[in-house]
């Protein structure tokens, strides 16, 4: 299989420093941020893997994702990433604490962290500005504080909300992020926590693969909900990427979701066209954990029912537990896919001006 | 091809705007419209699901408008079928929302008499 000429990875998992953030924060923070207080933790579902892979240590026992230089010679140099989006992890938790200060202050020292301590060691990295949902206006301010960075490449949310993120309350975030032309970007993992609805939609699940599975259940209420309340009606630059939140149940809910249009269009007069065209032009979505059907071909057949080419970007998810390494991704594409899909579509979403290393 | 055939339908004054009347004409079952601008006749058969589109509501509808807006209008013009709730613009017979439209026929006034030809 011929190499592409290019990677780049749009979802990659540091994790701060924790005493470096604590230097970004002044008091009534800081001491809270040391004592290990890390936003609103976790569902409490068993994964017997761990969330992290258990291999991505360095020959000296080192974690690979806790310094921007291990991560850059372990992995992005391994296989050949050209440039890799920074989604910090030990961070998003802070984006549904029910507290809007600290989290909004906690969250603004870890992207002070990365801008930086991450970026000026490697080119590659591409940063993220992380911010919560609790109080819109800090959400705001954040984004102004860095979206002008030429190197924050997109607005990070997560996919788990307290109420959808097509809701006008969401909305001064989107016209942030289109002031800076920055996309828009949700992670999955907080589903359940803090101020996050349930992991399925039907309720609260008792297992982490109930919970893993169901994530997509996430990923299908917020495309839903952005689409028909008018999100990029009221935005059109807006591109909004779904990062880990699965790929092959999107034809199936664009054709239930023109089929209603075309009963309830009454209901959101501004949806002047098929929903599922809206969805084509805005959305994109990252490819890991990519699907694994018995027969790969079946998910190639999926490709063909929507503008796979231009919406599919690959992720790593590196170093979690179900991560996709590039080649890995590359087997399940089809070739006339390739390119576009491992880097052409994410040089377009992400601005990225200057590609520093081609072949 | 045979003729077509000019069928009375009622007297205009008894067909007031928003009212109906259905037909049945050589086994079609037409249904006939005051739309307020004009008398309309369209095939009683929707082209989605072959349901009775002619017993459906007859009314306005919301037009294009920004997010969070509702803008009220085409009262009388809009045909909603009664089984899978799409709308149809009577004026020229097109679907709201899909490139399917109602068959129509022509429709003569004449001395304050509906007709239609079949």
């Amino acid at each position: 299989m011929a190499k592409p000429k290019m990677i780049i990875d749009t979802d990659l998992h540091p994790v701060p420093i924790h005493e470096r953030v604590a230097e970004y924060l002044d008091e009534p923070w800081r001491g809270r941020y040391l004592r290990g207080d890390h936003g609103a933790g976790h569902p409490n579902l068993y994964n017997p893997n761990g969330v992290m892979k258990s291999d991505a240590v360095t020959e000296d026992g080192r974690r690979i994702e806790r310094s921007p230089e291990t991560m850059a010679s372990h992995f992005l140099d391994v296989y050949n990433i050209d440039y890799a989006v920074l989604n910090p992890m030990e961070s998003m938790e802070h984006c549904v604490s029910p507290d809007a200060h600290y989290s909004a202050a906690a969250l603004t020292a870890v992207n002070t962290h990365f801008v930086e301590d991450w970026l000026p060691v490697d080119q590659r990295y591409l940063a993220s500005v992380m911010v919560a949902f609790s109080n819109i206006e800090l959400a705001v301010q954040e984004i102004h504080r860095l979206g002008a960075h030429p190197r924050v490449c997109q607005v990070l949310l997560v996919s788990g909300s307290p109420f959808p993120l097509g809701h006008s309350y969401f909305h001064p975030i989107y016209e942030a992020a289109v002031e800076y032309d920055l996309p828009v970007a949700i992670h999955p993992g907080l589903e359940g926590v803090g101020i996050a609805g349930s992991g399925g939609t039907a309720g609260f699940v008792a297992n982490y693969l109930e919970w893993h599975t169901l994530l997509a259940t996430s990923y299908m209420t917020q495309l839903v909900s952005l689409v028909v309340e008018g999100v990029f009606q009221k935005f059109p630059t807006l591109k909004y990427v779904f990062v880990e939140g699965g790929v092959a149940w999107l034809p199936a809910l664009m054709w239930r979701l023109d089929k209603n249009w075309k009963a309830l269009r009454s209901t959101t007069p501004w949806l002047t066209r098929p929903p599922s065209e809206i969805i084509q032009d805005h959305i994109m979505l990252t490819t890991q954990p990519i699907e694994e059907p018995a027969d790969r071909r079946h998910f190639q057949q999926v490709l063909d029912m929507f503008d796979a080419e231009k919406m599919l970007m690959f992720s790593s998810d590196y170093p979690h537990w179900d991560g996709d390494t590039p080649d890995f991704a590359l087997r399940h594409l089809p070739a006339d896919m390739r390119e576009s899909v491992m880097f052409g579509n994410a040089l377009e979403v992400f601005k990225i001006k200057a590609p520093q290393r081609v072949g | 091809m045979s003729a077509r055939s000019e069928v009375f339908v009622a007297e205009l004054t008894d067909l007031p705007v928003g009212e109906r009347r259905l037909i049945t004409v050589e086994g079609k079952s037409i249904g006939v419209f005051n739309i307020g601008s004009r008398i309309v006749a369209v095939l009683n058969l929707c082209p989605h699901a072959f349901a009775p589109v002619c017993r459906g509501k007859l009314g306005g509808t919301t037009l294009p408008s920004k997010p969070g807006e509702f803008v009220w209008g085409r009262q009388n013009q809009i045909l909603r079928c009664p089984w899978h709730g799409w709308e149809f613009d009577l004026e020229g017979g097109q679907c709201l929302t899909d490139r399917r439209r109602l068959k129509r026929f022509p429709v003569r006034i004449r001395e304050g008499r509906v007709y239609v030809e079949v």
